[in-house]
C-alpha cells in the first residue's frame, strides 16, 4: 500500500516539473524574441510570471522551502519586468535561465529543506537581486496625449497603467468596446473575450459603465489597444460584444462615476494576487500527463479481456454442434468477433498513447543549445523539423542523454566561433538542425551542424597513438572507417581530439545507449562543411513486455502477449497421453512442456514450488513448466548474431542490466515445434 | 585460390623487413597466433548466458556495451583437449567479416612481431592442414615454456566466417 501522502507528494512533483518545463520553454521564446530584436509579447512575460508564481504557491504548501524562496525572489524580479521597471537584457536572461537548473536540482532533493542547499540558494538569490532594477527611460508621459480622467488612472493597477503606456508608446490605437454581460456568467464571458483577443489586440482593462445594464446584466467599457484597424477590430469583436469605437487622441476616456471609484475593478491583467496555487487548475491544456504504469495497467486489462474472449470462444466451440442452441451460438460467435475487433483497436489505442512527440526531447535540447553556445561565445541557430514525430515513451526517455551529448558535441567542437566562421566565408551564425522523421517502422533523428566537420586523419592518428588500432590496420581504413573510430571507447573523451575535456562521456557511450535501444548510429562529416549524425531507432516494436522466468537457474524472458496465466505446478497431477505430459486445468486437458527438459538441462522435474506458465497462440494452449516467476519487465529484444540464427526457440536476447543477458523465448516457434514439429517434442540430450 | 593466397598476413607498414604482428593465445595446450589487426578488443570474461540447443562450440552470448555478442569456445571449435574447468582467461572480440564474435581462449600470451623468416606458410609445408591455418610462426619466448616454440597462425575470417 502506498502512503497517500506519497501520492500527493508525487502529484506535486509532477506539477512542479511541468511548471519548470513550461518556464524553460517560455524562457527560450523570450530569449529568441530578444535576440531577434522583436517586440516582447507581454503575455509571454505574464506566462513566465505565472509559472513562477504558481510554483511558489505549491512549493510553500509542500514544504519545498528552497524552491519557494527562489521562486519568490524570481517573482519579484519578474514583477519588475512585467511592470516595465526593467527591460529584457542578457544578464536578466542568464539569471532566468539559471532558475531552471536550480529548480530542477531543488526538486530532486531527498530533503526539500536540506540546510546544505542554503548557501547555494542564497548565492543565486543574490544574483537575482543583483540584476537590479533599471528605471525605464521616460520620454514624456505618453498618456498625456490622451486626456485621461485621473479617476480612471487611480483605478488602473500599476500593471495596467504600465501596459497602457507601453501600448501607446508602441503606437497602438486605443479602442473602447462597450458590451453588456450577464452577471451570472460574467467571469466566463470575460475569459472568452480574452481568448478572442488575438496577438494584435491587448485588453488593458475594463470598467463598469454608467449606462445600460439592469438587475441581471452589467455593461462594461473595455479598453483595448490594437495594432489593427477599426474595421478589422469590429469584424473580430463587434457583432459579438457590442459597439466599438476608436479613441482619438486628446479625447476623453470614459470617465468613472465618482461613486464607483471605490469598487474594486476587475483586474484584467492576469489576476495574480490571490490565486495561490490554483492558477494551474485553470490552465487550458489539451493534453494530460499519465503515469506510464497506468498505461501498463490498462494493457494488462486488455490482456484480461483477451482471456474473457477466449473463454467465450471455448463455450461457442462446446455448443457448436448442439442443434438446440444453434442460432444462439452463432449469434454469440458473431458478437464475440465484434468484441475481438474492438479489443484489438483498444490495444492499438493504448500503444498509441504511449507514443510521445520527440518535441519533448527537442525542447530540452534547445536549452542545451543555448547554454553551450553561450559558454563558447558562439552563435547558433537551432532549426527543428519533425518535432511532432512520435516514438514510444520509453525510447524518448532513453534518448535524451545521447542526443544531449550529440548536440553539445556539435556546438563544442563542430560549430566554429563567429570569427572563424567569417574567415571561412560562412555566416557568423552557425546552424544546428534537429530533424526527425519516420522511415518504415523506424524513426530517424539527425543532428546536423554546418561547422568545421571532423578531421578523419587526426582521429586515425589518435587511435593509433592510444594503441586502439594497430599501425597496419590503420593503413587500410577508408575515410568512413576513420570517422567511425570516434565511437571507440577511450578515444572521443580525449582532450586533444576534441579540444574540450572533462565531460566524461564519449561517443562510445552514445553508441552504447543507442544500441541498447535496438537502434543504430552513423556519422557523415565533411571537413569545413559540417557533420551529420544519424540515429535510427525502432518506433516501439523492439520493446516488449515480458514475463521473466527462471529455468534451472537460468533466466528467460517470455513475451507477455503469449502468456495467459501462471498456475502452480503439481507433479502428482501430471498424466501422460501417448507419452506427452498433460494436466487438467478447469476441466480441460492442457499439454505441458518442461522447459528445463526441452533445453536439455535435466531429465525430469519433480520439484515442488514450480509453475506452469500457460501460453496461448491462436486456439492452441501449452503450459511451460518453469522453476520460478521473477516478474514482469519491459525488455528490449536484440537479435542473436548470424551464427546463432539457426538455433530454434529464441526470438533474441535482452540485456537485463549488470551485463546479464537473458534469452527471449520465441513462443510461436516453441508452439510449432511442440504441435507440428517433424519430431515434435524431442528432448535434446541432457547436459551434465 | 591456393592456400597460400587465401591467408596472407598483412605486413606491418612501418616494418622494412615485412614483419607481421600477431596476438599469441593459448588454447588447450597449443599456442595460436591471430593477426593483431582482426582483434578488436580483449575482455575479461563477462557473465556468459548459455544458448541451449546451440552447437557445442558456442559458449553463449555476452553483452558488450549493449550489443549482444556470440562467444565461441576456441579449444572446442578446434577439437582440442579441454584443459580447463569451464572458465576462460580472456574473450577476444574478433571480426569474422560479418559480425563481431567473441573468442574465448585460455590465456593471452603476448604480441609478437614475426619477421618473414620466422613464418612458414601452410602452402609450403605440404601437410594436410585445415583451411584456416595460415602457417606457423617460430618464436622464442614463454608461450609454453619451451625455448623454441611454434605459433599456429590462424585466419579468423575463414575460421569463423560461416560458423553456425
Amino acid at each position: 500500500m502506498s502512503d497517500p501522502r506519497d501520492n500527493v507528494q508525487q502529484e506535486f512533483l509532477v506539477e512542479a516539473q511541468e511548471l519548470v518545463e513550461a518556464l524553460s520553454r517560455d524562457l527560450l521564446l523570450l530569449d529568441e524574441a530578444h535576440h531577434r530584436g522583436e517586440r516582447i509579447d507581454p503575455a509571454l512575460i505574464n506566462e513566465i510570471f505565472r509559472s513562477v508564481h504558481t510554483l511558489k504557491g505549491i512549493a510553500g504548501m509542500f514544504g519545498y522551502k528552497h524552491v519557494g524562496t527562489v521562486a519568490h525572489a524570481l517573482e519579484d524580479l519578474l514583477d519588475d519586468l512585467r511592470l516595465g521597471r526593467m527591460s529584457v537584457g542578457q544578464n536578466l536572461l542568464d539569471v532566468l535561465f539559471d532558475s531552471v537548473e536550480h529548480f530542477q536540482r531543488l526538486l530532486t532533493l531527498e530533503d526539500p529543506q536540506s540546510p546544505q542547499e542554503e548557501a547555494g540558494v542564497q548565492q543565486y538569490i543574490a544574483a537575482i537581486r543583483s540584476v537590479g532594477v533599471e528605471e525605464e527611460i521616460e520620454e514624456g508621459d505618453p498618456l498625456e496625449k490622451y486626456a485621461i480622467d485621473p479617476a480612471v488612472l487611480t483605478v488602473l493597477t500599476e500593471y495596467e497603467e504600465h501596459r497602457l503606456r507601453a501600448c501607446i508608446r508602441e503606437g497602438l490605437q486605443l479602442y473602447r468596446l462597450r458590451a453588456s454581460f450577464d452577471l451570472m456568467s460574467i467571469d466566463d464571458s470575460i475569459e472568452e473575450l480574452r481568448e478572442h483577443a488575438q496577438e494584435d489586440v491587448e485588453i488593458i482593462t475594463y470598467l463598469p459603465s454608467m449606462e445600460g445594464g439592469n438587475d441581471d446584466t452589467i455593461e462594461l467599457v473595455v479598453l483595448l489597444a490594437a495594432r489593427v484597424t477599426e474595421e478589422e477590430l469590429k469584424a473580430q469583436f463587434g457583432g459579438r460584444y457590442g459597439s466599438i469605437d476608436a479613441i482619438a487622441e486628446q479625447t476623453h476616456l470614459p470617465t468613472l462615476p465618482p461613486q464607483h471609484t471605490s469598487i474594486p475593478v476587475l483586474s484584467m491583467g492576469p489576476s495574480l494576487e490571490d490565486d495561490g496555487g490554483h492558477a494551474s487548475l485553470r490552465s487550458v491544456a489539451d493534453s494530460v500527463r499519465v503515469d506510464i504504469r497506468k498505461l501498463d495497467h490498462l494493457m494488462n486489462v486488455v490482456g484480461e479481456l483477451a482471456l474473457v474472449r477466449s473463454a467465450v470462444n471455448r463455450i461457442v466451440d462446446r455448443f457448436k454442434n448442439d442443434l438446440t442452441y444453434r442460432q444462439s451460438v452463432m449469434d454469440l460467435d458473431r458478437v464475440g468477433r465484434g468484441f475481438e475487433r474492438q479489443l484489438s483497436e483498444l490495444r492499438t489505442g493504448i500503444l498509441d498513447v504511449r507514443m510521445v512527440p520527440l518535441g519533448q526531447v527537442f525542447n530540452k535540447l534547445a536549452r542545451i543549445v543555448r547554454q553551450a553556445a553561450r559558454e563558447h561565445d558562439k552563435q547558433v541557430r537551432l532549426v527543428v523539423t519533425g518535432a511532432s514525430t512520435e516514438v514510444d515513451k520509453l525510447i524518448v526517455e532513453e534518448l535524451t542523454d545521447p542526443l544531449m551529448h550529440l548536440v553539445r558535441n556539435a556546438i563544442d567542437h563542430g560549430i566554429e566561433s563567429p570569427e572563424a566562421r567569417a574567415r571561412a566565408h560562412k555566416g557568423e551564425e552557425g546552424t544546428l538542425a534537429l530533424n526527425a522523421y519516420h522511415r518504415g517502422s523506424n524513426v530517424v533523428i539527425e543532428v546536423e551542424d554546418d561547422g568545421d566537420g571532423m578531421d578523419a586523419h587526426r582521429l586515425r592518428d589518435k587511435a593509433v597513438e592510444r594503441g586502439l588500432l594497430s599501425v597496419e590496420a590503420s593503413q587500410e581504413l577508408s575515410r568512413q572507417d576513420m570517422l567511425n573510430l570516434v565511437f571507440l571507447p577511450g578515444l572521443s573523451t580525449s582532450s586533444e581530439v576534441t579540444d574540450m575535456s572533462g565531460r566524461g562521456v564519449g561517443m562510445d557511450v552514445v553508441k552504447t545507449n543507442i544500441l541498447r535501444l535496438g537502434g543504430m548510429i552513423s556519422i557523415a562529416s565533411e571537413q569545413g562543411t559540417g557533420t551529420k549524425i544519424t540515429v535510427t531507432l525502432p518506433i516501439t516494436l523492439a520493446i516488449i513486455r515480458a514475463l521473466i522466468v527462471s529455468v534451472a537457474s537460468r533466466t528467460y524472458a517470455l513475451p507477455i502477449t503469449a502468456v495467459r496465466e501462471a498456475i502452480p505446478y503439481v507433479p502428482e497431477d501430471v498424466r501422460t497421453i501417448q507419452g506427452r505430459e498433460v494436466i487438467t486445468l478447469r476441466g480441460e486437458t492442457l499439454a505441458i512442456s518442461d522447459l528445463a527438459r526441452l533445453f536439455g538441462f535435466r531429465k525430469s522435474s519433480q520439484q515442488e514450488g514450480q509453475f506452469v506458465v500457460v501460453g496461448s497462440m491462436g486456439n492452441r494452449e501449452l503450459g511451460f513448466v518453469v522453476d520460478e516467476l521473477i516478474g514482469q519487465e519491459d525488455v528490449i529484444i536484440k537479435s542473436l548474431g548470424k551464427s546463432l540464427s539457426s538455433v530454434r526457440g529464441f526470438a533474441g536476447a535482452t540485456d537485463l542490466g549488470d551485463k546479464q543477458v537473458a534469452l527471449v523465448l520465441d513462443a510461436p516457434a516453441l508452439f510449432t515445434e511442440y504441435f507440428d514439429g517433424p519430431d515434435a517434442f524431442r528432448s535434446l540430450e541432457t547436459r551434465p | 585460390m591456393s592456400a597460400g593466397q587465401k591467408a596472407t598476413l598483412a605486413p606491418e607498414p612501418d616494418s622494412e623487413t615485412g614483419a607481421v604482428a600477431v596476438l599469441a593465445v593459448l588454447a588447450g595446450n597449443e599456442a595460436y597466433g591471430i593477426p593483431l589487426g582482426s582483434v578488436r578488443e580483449i575482455l575479461a570474461p563477462p557473465p556468459m548466458t548459455e544458448v541451449p540447443r546451440a552447437a557445442d562450440h558456442f559458449l553463449g552470448v555476452i553483452s558488450v556495451r549493449g550489443e549482444i555478442i556470440t562467444v565461441i569456445d576456441l579449444p572446442k571449435l578446434l577439437n582440442l583437449e579441454v584443459v580447463h574447468d569451464g572458465t576462460y582467461g580472456r574473450v577476444l572480440l574478433v571480426d569474422n567479416g560479418q559480425e563481431l564474435i567473441g573468442m574465448a581462449v585460455d590465456r593471452v600470451i603476448q604480441v609478437y612481431r614475426l619477421e618473414p623468416e620466422q613464418i612458414e606458410y601452410a602452402s609450403a609445408m605440404g601437410a594436410d592442414l585445415s583451411d584456416y591455418v595460415i602457417g606457423v610462426g617460430r618464436v622464442q619466448g614463454e608461450t609454453t615454456g619451451k625455448s623454441d616454440d611454434i605459433l599456429i597462425l590462424i585466419d579468423p575470417v575463414s575460421l569463423l566466417g560461416g560458423i553456425a
